[in-house]
């Protein structure tokens, strides 16, 4: 215990150096810049800035792509209050109020209760990030082959079903990303595999490349594909950026309860912010004392959807370091950008690693105040940028995706596989394939193959060793259940969104017929 | 509403099975013991695709058929897309040949003007991004970028 209290105040000590500060402004600001636009994601920002962090210490690079994730999810909410479009997903929900209040000219009001309840949401997540990590973390240490064999087939099971409209293809998605995953030398017997006749790929493919592809250059194919039009103008902010006390108040359990929604959506593969903020919008209203203020621009609707949606960040994280499990897209970007610096998800990271672990975690605290600062000081200049045409973001993303894959290994070839799995990332998202998955695949395939043929070399063939221990039973279980969650998820998600809409038309329905009379 | 089989899924059906075969014929011209887990992938990637390709016939046969490319291509321009691509392969092969600073100033103007960005706008971008290259790769993060085999000499005679 003291030790570990130890490790964390070391941690900060670490992360308070001058270029972790700066890093982490950079980031946050670079984070709401991604996610106030609504041609670009998260993830698609996390996988562009993956390789400028490659050269830096992996806690400082890590604590980079942690504040673009916080940041991005946050600056979500700002095209979502200011021109009713929201930057993310993760944002849908505040744009239900948040454009309300921006109408009646509380824009500063909206933006603020927006900045507040997301450093609290992110901030708190950051408790159990802190004490769940390393609890779960520990059980993997009764992990042997058989084990990492499931656990790999768990994970991309769970995957599988994220983001996709159907099951089976985002299964087929993770299969074609573990038949390329085999690409390259044969981890135990050393034997070419799949090589093209190329000495390139005998290390497999290169996975940023292949992240930068899936999700940035992707889109840069998207956003080339649409008739470029020119977005709504974003509203002026003519009222002050703050909250009276009362109105601290009244948010204070609504920021409460979203950081327990969010969380545990976070922990719960499969599910992101965009559930996490409907729901987190929903229960503020079933527990709000002023439900006649929803639909009409509440406070407490903002700061439930935003809270939320910011308290995923951290539970979120916790699959990725302890399982080596992403619960969605972004954290599978993050999961790369750690395996890419050598590190292993799992009990090293709480033992041979808790130094760098412990400065991550106490860079992802110090993110939090850097995105209340930031935002509240920056938000009307974000508001701008939002704008910027889609006709300026194709070539700017194209040319930061070549320079990004380049970097890495300084080698032409990486440019053209990333060039090659951006055309395919674009036609599996036209098809309704799942990228994330072959991301997944490609960063899981190589451990469950050592796992499998390991184990079966252990057992001289017999199968029955996938079968032979209580931890293998329950990870099957497990990966039943991965297959299953998507539907239950999609169920929560469809329900939740109904119920936010539905009511939100009741009420101004109901208003509407108070105005006529 | 009942959900109809999209006709543009064939095609998704038969690149996995296109990749499946190509696999299976390069994996039989490796070592046995190199064979067994791609095989075991390729198998299951094939088991999928059928799956898959049964749930389209049994959509087929119990609600219809519907082009799902419309669904997918909906507010396509051909012309904008196909320019950005074709900018795009030329940019990287001309990197190799220009440099890298030189093809980027190149492309990026090409394609905003093409996108009909007003030239100003356009301006401010190319060299902002430049900059930004400039700083964070070639001084922070002190990443050589490519010079270009063209270009090669004459910048080895300047020095």
């Amino acid at each position: 215990m003291l030790q570990t209290l130890a490790q964390m105040g070391a941690g900060f000590l670490n992360a308070l150096t001058p270029i972790n500060l700066l890093l982490m402004a950079a980031g946050v600001a670079m984070g709401i810049v991604i996610g106030c636009m609504p041609g670009l994601s998260a993830a698609m920002g996390v996988a562009l800035m993956l390789p400028m962090t490659f050269t830096m210490k992996p806690e400082t690079g890590l604590i980079v792509l942690g504040a673009i994730y916080c940041g991005a999810i946050f600056g979500g909410s700002i095209s979502a209050i200011l021109i009713h479009t929201p930057g993310t997903p993760a944002s849908a929900a505040t744009a239900i109020e948040g454009y309300q209040m921006t109408l009646q000219g509380k824009a500063g009001k909206a933006l603020f209760t927006a900045s507040y309840a997301s450093f609290w949401g992110g901030l708190l997540s950051c408790i159990s990030l802190y004490f769940f990590a390393p609890l779960l973390a520990q059980l993997t240490l009764k992990f042997m082959s058989a084990e990492y064999f499931w656990l790999s087939i768990f994970g991309l099971t769970i995957i599988a079903g994220v983001a996709g409209k159907s099951l089976l293809k985002g299964l087929m998605s993770g299969a074609l990303g573990l038949l390329l995953s085999t690409i390259g030398l044969d981890p135990i017997l050393g034997a070419k595999r799949f090589m093209f006749g190329q000495a390139y790929f005998a290390e497999g493919i290169n996975t940023t490349c292949a992240l930068i592809g899936l999700f940035s250059m992707s889109q840069v194919f998207i956003l080339a594909e649409k008739k470029i039009t020119e977005r709504a103008q974003a509203a002026k902010v003519t009222d002050k950026m703050s909250l009276t006390r009362e109105e601290r108040r009244i948010i204070r359990p609504t920021i409460f309860r979203s950081w327990i929604i969010g969380n545990l959506i976070g922990i719960l593969p499969g599910a992101g912010a965009s559930i996490a903020c409907f729901l987190g919008y929903n229960t503020s209203k079933q527990f709000s004392k002023h439900k006649e203020k929803f639909g009409r621009g509440s406070i407490e609707g903002v700061a439930g959807s935003e809270a939320a949606n910011n308290a995923v960040t951290g539970g979120s994280l916790i699959p990725t370091l302890t399982l080596g499990i992403p619960g969605e897209s972004v954290t599978a970007v993050l999961m790369g950008g750690l395996v890419i610096q050598g590190l292993t998800p799992g009990p090293e990271l709480f033992g041979k690693y808790a130094p760098m672990t412990y400065t991550f975690f106490a860079g992802f605290v110090l993110v939090q105040f850097f995105m209340l600062g930031i935002g509240l000081l920056g938000c009307k200049g974000f508001a701008q940028i939002s704008r910027l045409s889609d006709a300026i973001l194709i070539p700017c993303v194209t040319v930061l995706c070549v320079v990004g894959s380049y970097a890495i290994h300084k080698n032409m070839l990486d440019i053209v596989v990333m060039l090659i799995f951006g055309v395919l990332g674009y036609l599996m998202r036209k098809f309704d394939l799942n990228t994330a998955a072959v991301v997944l695949a490609l960063i899981l395939g190589p451990i469950g193959e050592k796992g499998l043929r390991n184990a079966l070399r252990i057992s001289e063939g017999n199968i029955s060793i996938l079968f032979s221990s209580v931890v293998c039973w329950v990870l099957i279980a497990l990966c039943i259940v991965g297959i299953v969650s998507p539907f239950l998820m999609a169920k929560m998600e469809k329900k939740a969104e109904a119920d936010a809409v539905a009511g939100t038309d009741e009420d101004l329905g109901k208003l509407t017929e108070e105005d006529s009379v | 509403m009942k959900e109809k089989m999209k006709l543009s899924d064939i095609g998704v059906v038969l690149f996995m099975y296109a990749v499946c075969a190509y696999f299976y014929t390069q994996n039989l011209q490796l070592k046995p013991e190199s064979q067994t887990y791609p095989r075991f992938t390729i198998i299951l990637l094939f088991a999928l695709t059928t799956m898959y390709l049964v749930k389209m016939l049994i959509q087929a046969f119990k609600n219809g058929v519907h082009k799902g490319k419309d669904e997918a291509f909906k507010d396509f321009q051909p012309a904008q897309f196909f320019v950005s691509l074709a900018l795009v392969v030329l940019y990287v092969v001309m990197i190799n040949f220009i440099g890298f600073y030189i093809a980027t100033f190149i492309f990026m103007t090409l394609l905003l003007l093409y996108l009909k960005v007003p030239k100003l706008h356009a301006l401010i971008a190319v060299v902002a991004i430049m900059l930004l290259i400039y700083l964070a790769f070639g001084l922070f993060l002190k990443v050589k970028l490519p010079e270009g085999v063209w270009l090669k000499p004459l910048l080895k005679q300047l020095r």
